[in-house]
């Protein structure tokens, strides 16, 4: 299982991340429905690739089926992915070894993402603790959960160490969340939708937030979202996705400035543009019967 | 586990193909698969419970209609007769009365207190509860408090003190499970129209100008009271437990037959030489109310709509 | 916090006060005289006149309701009829039986309950779930007295292990205990089920798994930790609901608490023990509420620190 990856570019060192024919079934009461159809794709340093759709297209499925977080008696995952070179499909066990410590989860709602009952500090030094970065000491470990909040650009986080959930933004808790991620210092970071439960000034920021650290440390990035303007703004490739395939993949802007497929226009005309981030959006003439035209489209809603 | 062997790796092409892949969901995963489980597991509770409940119900109907000797029949000379002796079934009371007899026509009493206690406790609950949760305000605030006061309450000592002193005539046991059972269905009526209220179709009858009650009678309360009718089965056990302890304690009714609670109660002082009069009819009220439960817990968690699906 | 446990020390007593007057408006609108059944079927109607006089029972009822709050306050009710001792402490020399018995039993219940119903929410549909599940509803099925009585016939009479009645060993205590503890039992660990379940498909736990957190600490730190507190709040509730009387319970086992002396006070019609019994008793429930309450900040830091959003 160590091929290497079919990439077109020329790479000097193997994919973080390879996926090939990767398929995520799901056996619900209504039968089973393939909510992952084939799709390959592949993650190396410092990159982004985003893998964009409407609600209900797989695209977070996927990102759960490659972290292996879908319940084992839900989904039946099948294909290859190659995570730092392990093939967690054919080993369920070793998904254990890289989770927490080379891959790490952006969530898509901050508010629900964190254990209401435990304090902030606690959880981020649990985190601390499984990666094993830092030594075990209880001094060691707060130092370190408080350079992890500085990074994210926490005020005061000697402070917040001591909050609980319910006492911070969902801006805020993003960032908890991020710096948790970061806790492990991992080298692929899988963002599920992480700003679309935020106001549209948090998001930049997260955004921008994401951008910086992955100049800082070369993360390579899989960006989940059904927002186009995020995904031009971090993406290096794209993939659209729509009933649980890739109906298009590509450089950012060749998909963007060319989209080829109807579906791809459609999604492009339907979402609206971060308005910090480009003054001018695109072709936005209709964007009611555009979104409703691009949800019309696809049947399969099993997200 | 046996993904990994069924997968086919495609011809890796930069571009996707479209030729549909091979599914990888064995017979063996979907056997296995939450959904199947969960299905299995319903179907198998409303099996066993529907064979429980059947087994005690048909008989205790047709009470009448078997040939059993007379239940209030006393025959001295056949005391205390272990099962299926002399055509004894259930075997006799320390009076010679037909234990089976006994055991069915007290049933027809225990289970028509518990279906008129549940009517009348559901009745109560679905009107108060869809009151308090659609008008709100005052009407909700009573409602609520009342719900809380009795919650806190020494409820079975409050029943059997009111059984103890008005008499334990049916419609005063019918009466009293009622009112402790009252409070589960309006909570959940409640909360369920609370819910129902903020729907569209709502503002849309609303905007059609149909009367508030009108709303609620034609609208709200068919909506609610499917589910609601769900914890009907579960409060008919709870009601046959409820009769079967007051009548344990002498609160339950005589006439026209005693009803199991009773039964047991007299059987206790002859446990050990006979052990029949207190074993058999308790495994019946067990059997029962198992059934009930059950059935109650199949329903609820079978899959709510069958697609057809592959 | 302060205003909060104010308020609902105030709703409890007035819930005692509720409860104890709507027995006092109970008593008065039965049937039956309680001046025959204190003097007997044979009594004269002097004698009957004589009794009604000392217990003030030819009062009219308002008066007789002053009087008995009155009483209330002084937390005298008067002397029990068939005692022949004052009301009250009759029923707090019954009251350690019933303590004692509720706290073995809901001890009992939480020790066996809670890893049950961890180990039933974690194979949720299987095979083995499905027959423990329906062990459990077994539990919830059986007739305490009748459960009672068989254990009592198993382990007092046929195989002599525990006393078959009242409390004169340690070992009197494990029928009675057993026999409230299968009923709570099953009801307890299925609600744990229900909670971990639900909490086993929160979205954090996916996030706290994606982590790397192993599976103890998603099951005990997490899951756990999330259902502790209505867990906690149904061991409590049912506590409290068992000082109002193990009624059935201590029928059967012949157990000296409260339970038992109130179906006694009930036959024998006598009002001050029923009720300094209600009185008693509603006063420990609401009690033991109050400490429910109490506790909840410590489980759950939403209570603790308000649910406001600081940030």
């Amino acid at each position: 299982m160590n091929a290497q990856p079919a990439a077109t570019q020329d790479y000097k060192e193997p994919a973080l991340l390879e996926v090939r024919d990767f398929q995520v079934e799901l056996i619900t009461d209504a039968g089973i429905i393939r909510a992952v159809d084939s799709v390959n794709f592949s993650i190396h340093r410092g990159e982004t690739v985003t893998i964009i759709g409407e609600s209900g297209s797989g695209k977070s499925t996927t990102a759960m089926g490659i972290l292996r977080l879908l319940p084992d008696d839900l989904a039946v995952l099948s294909g290859t992915v190659l995570i730092d070179g392990v093939d967690v499909v054919a080993e369920p066990k070793a998904i254990d070894k890289v989770r927490g410590r080379t891959l790490a989860l952006i969530p898509q709602d901050p508010m629900t993402a964190l254990s209401p009952v435990h304090s902030i500090g606690s959880q981020l030094s649990e985190a601390i603790r499984i990666a094993g970065a830092a030594s075990k000491d209880k001094d060691a470990v707060r130092a370190r959960a408080i350079r992890l909040l500085e990074q994210v650009h926490i005020p005061t986080p000697e402070v917040q160490l001591k909050k609980y959930p319910h006492q911070l933004s969902g801006g805020m808790l993003q960032r908890v969340l991020i710096a948790i991620a970061l806790a492990s210092e991992p080298q692929l970071l899988v963002a599920d939708e992480p700003t679309s439960a935020l106001d549209v000034t948090v998001q930049a920021g997260i955004l921008d937030l994401l951008l910086e650290l992955q100049e800082q440390r070369g993360i390579g990035i899989l960006m989940i979202t059904h927002d186009l303007g995020v995904a031009r703004l971090i993406s290096d490739r794209i993939h659209v996705m729509k009933d649980g395939s890739f109906v298009e993949s590509g450089d950012v802007q060749q998909v963007v400035e060319h989209p080829a497929t109807e579906y791809t226009r459609n999604l492009l005309a339907a979402v609206p543009v971060l308005g910090p981030w480009d003054e001018t959006p695109a072709g936005n003439t209709q964007p009611d019967a555009a979104a409703a035209a691009a949800l019309t489209n696809t049947g399969a809603s099993h997200d | 586990m046996s993904i990994s062997d069924t997968a086919t790796p495609a011809a890796s092409a930069a571009q996707p193909s479209r030729a549909p892949s091979p599914s990888a969901v064995t017979k063996a995963l979907v056997a296995k698969a939450g959904a199947t489980r969960r299905r299995n597991a319903a179907k198998w509770k409303l099996r066993i419970g529907a064979v429980c409940t059947l087994v005690v119900i048909i008989p205790i109907l047709l009470a009448q209609v078997l040939p059993l000797p007379d239940a209030n029949h006393q025959d001295l000379s056949a005391r205390r007769l272990a099962p299926l002796m002399d055509g004894h079934l259930f075997g006799t009371d320390q009076l010679g009365r037909d234990l089976l007899s006994r055991v069915l026509h007290g049933g027809q009493v225990s289970l028509t207190i518990g279906i008129l206690a549940v009517v009348v406790s559901g009745a109560i609950g679905i009107i108060l509860g869809a009151a308090a949760g659609y008008f709100g305000g005052w009407v909700d605030t009573v409602v609520s408090r009342v719900l809380e006061a009795q919650m806190s309450l020494p409820l079975l000592m409050m029943l059997l003190l009111v059984v103890a002193l008005f008499g334990p005539s049916i419609p005063v046991i019918t009466f009293v499970i009622a009112i402790a059972q009252w409070p589960e269905v309006a909570r959940l009526t409640r909360s369920m129209v609370l819910v129902e209220r903020e729907k569209p179709y709502v503002s849309a009858a609303r905007i059609l100008g149909l009367h508030r009650i009108q709303i609620l009678i034609q609208h709200i309360i068919p909506n609610v009271i499917k589910q609601a009718t769900l914890v009907v089965l579960l409060l008919l056990a709870q009601a046959v437990l409820l009769e079967s302890a007051l009548s344990f304690l002498g609160a339950g009714p005589q006439r026209p037959f005693a009803t199991w609670g009773r039964i047991i109660s007299d059987g206790q002082d002859y446990i050990t030489t006979s052990w029949w009069m207190v074993t058999l009819p308790g495994l019946v009220i067990v059997l029962m109310v198992v059934g009930v439960n059950l059935l109650g817990d199949g329903l609820r968690d079978r899959p709510r709509r069958k697609k057809k699906g592959a | 916090m302060t205003n909060y446990i104010l308020k609902r020390l105030g709703q409890g007593l007035l819930t005692v006060f509720l409860t104890v007057s709507t027995v006092f408006i109970l008593i008065r609108l039965a049937p039956g005289d309680p001046a025959v059944s204190y003097a007997g079927p044979l009594a004269t109607t002097e004698q009957l006149a004589r009794v009604r006089e000392q217990f003030g029972l030819d009062r009219p009822v308002l008066e007789q309701y002053w009087i008995f709050l009155q009483q209330l306050f002084t937390g005298n009710l008067g002397t029990s009829y068939s005692f022949q001792a004052p009301a009250m402490q009759v029923v707090s020399e019954r009251m350690p039986y019933t303590l004692t018995l509720a706290t073995a039993a809901i001890l009992l219940t939480a020790v066996v309950a809670i890893p049950l119903g961890v180990w039933m929410a974690r194979r949720p549909d299987t095979n083995r779930e499905l027959g423990v599940n329906v062990l459990t509803i077994a539990g919830q099925s059986m007739p305490d007295f009748w459960t009672g009585i068989m254990l009592l016939t198993g382990f007092a009479v046929l195989i002599p292990l525990f006393p078959a009645s009242g409390f004169a060993t340690w070992g009197g205590l494990v029928l009675p205990t057993v026999t409230i503890a299968i009923l709570q039992i099953a009801l307890i660990s299925r609600m744990v089920r229900r909670e971990m379940t639900a909490n086993f498909a929160a979205p954090y736990l996916t996030v706290a798994r994606s982590r790397g957190v192993g599976g103890p600490a998603l099951t005990w730190r997490y899951a756990m930790g999330n259902s502790a507190i209505p867990v906690f709040t149904a061991l409590g509730t049912r506590f409290a609901a068992m000082l109002n009387g193990v009624v059935v319970v201590e029928v059967v086992f012949a157990w000296p608490g409260v339970g038992s002396l109130i179906v006694r006070a009930l036959e024998t019609r006598d009002y001050p023990l029923i009720q300094a019994t209600v009185l008693l008793t509603s006063l420990l429930a609401v009690a033991v509420q109050l400490v429910i309450d109490l506790a909840y900040p410590l489980l759950d830091p939403r209570v603790r620190l308000g649910k406001a959003a600081a940030a």
